[in-house]
């Protein structure tokens, strides 16, 4: 009975010690993650889209080449966003990648 | 003489003795210590905030489709006008004491040959010495701006532009 009760609590005492090594775990996962630097990316990328190139000084393909260099330099990551028009609506393939995180997306303009 | 069924409780007892004992081991252990390499958590949270900052000086007034108040700054180098809503977005707090939160504000845009250059836009009271331990935090802007270094006629019109804030606490 002895042994049954002291074998329990031994593992109780092992979830505990477990529990602590978890949420560091969580918290590093969540702070490594470059959340803030996809969505701002992907912000600029779709207000990039929504510009025109035939209009003067609406530089597009500037403002595109310009977001390219930009994250490249100063984020450390690849992006790259080809721009598809089919009829009405306009569809992009947001590729994003820091060497550790990639992050694909296709947005479909409302 | 001892029976057998007294020799078998007595190594019961002795082998839950033992193992209660590594079972107080490992609770003790179980406490994680907080080490200077853990500061990463704080950093997580000094991000939040520059991060929420940015964003809502990047809001126009009433979500109108007019320019937002970092366009406009960026646009017009208004240093003042950066410092000061920064400054007072990231350290207003609820009751009347104010957080101690210092930046240090930069533009970064690419010159028509393609490098990228850096700006200073504004910075807090305190200067960067750089040994402070600072996280970073972005924004990107699309600006209506002709770039200084660049004087030819197709540099007009709309650029993107990286507005990048160093932060931290003293």
């Amino acid at each position: 009975m002895g042994f049954i009760v002291s074998f329990s609590l031994f593992f109780l005492a092992v979830v505990i010690n477990q529990s602590t090594v978890v949420g560091q775990t969580t918290a590093e996962a969540v702070s490594e993650f470059p959340k803030n630097d996809i969505r701002g990316v992907r912000d600029i990328v779709i207000k990039s889209a929504l510009l025109d190139d035939n209009d003067p000084f609406k530089n597009k393909t500037t403002v595109q080449n310009e977001i390219r260099t930009l994250s490249l330099g100063r984020q450390n990551s690849m992006v790259d966003f080809p721009q598809v028009p089919v009829g009405e609506f306009t569809y992009i393939n947001i590729h994003y990648n820091n060497g550790v995180v990639e992050y694909n997306e296709l947005w479909t303009s409302p | 003489m001892v029976n057998t069924g007294g020799q078998l409780y007595t190594i019961e007892g002795i082998a839950a003795g033992l193992i209660l004992l590594v079972t107080a081991f490992i609770v003790v252990n179980s406490t994680s210590v907080y080490t200077p390499g853990d500061s990463h958590l704080n950093d997580m949270q000094l991000e939040v905030i520059g991060t929420d900052a940015l964003v809502m000086m990047d809001i126009a007034p009433n979500s109108t489709a007019a320019k937002s108040p970092l366009q406009t700054i960026v646009e017009t180098d208004d240093s003042p006008a950066f410092t000061t809503l920064f400054r007072d977005i990231a350290n207003f707090k609820t009751g009347s004491l104010r957080d101690d939160i210092q930046f240090l504000a930069t533009v970064n845009y690419v010159r028509p040959d393609g490098t990228i250059n850096s700006t200073p836009l504004s910075s807090s009271s305190r200067s960067f010495t750089g040994t402070e331990h600072a996280v970073r935090v972005t924004k990107w802007v699309l600006v209506e701006k002709k770039f200084p270094d660049c004087s030819a006629l197709s540099c007009q019109g709309k650029h993107a532009a990286l507005v990048e804030v160093l932060l931290w606490r003293d």
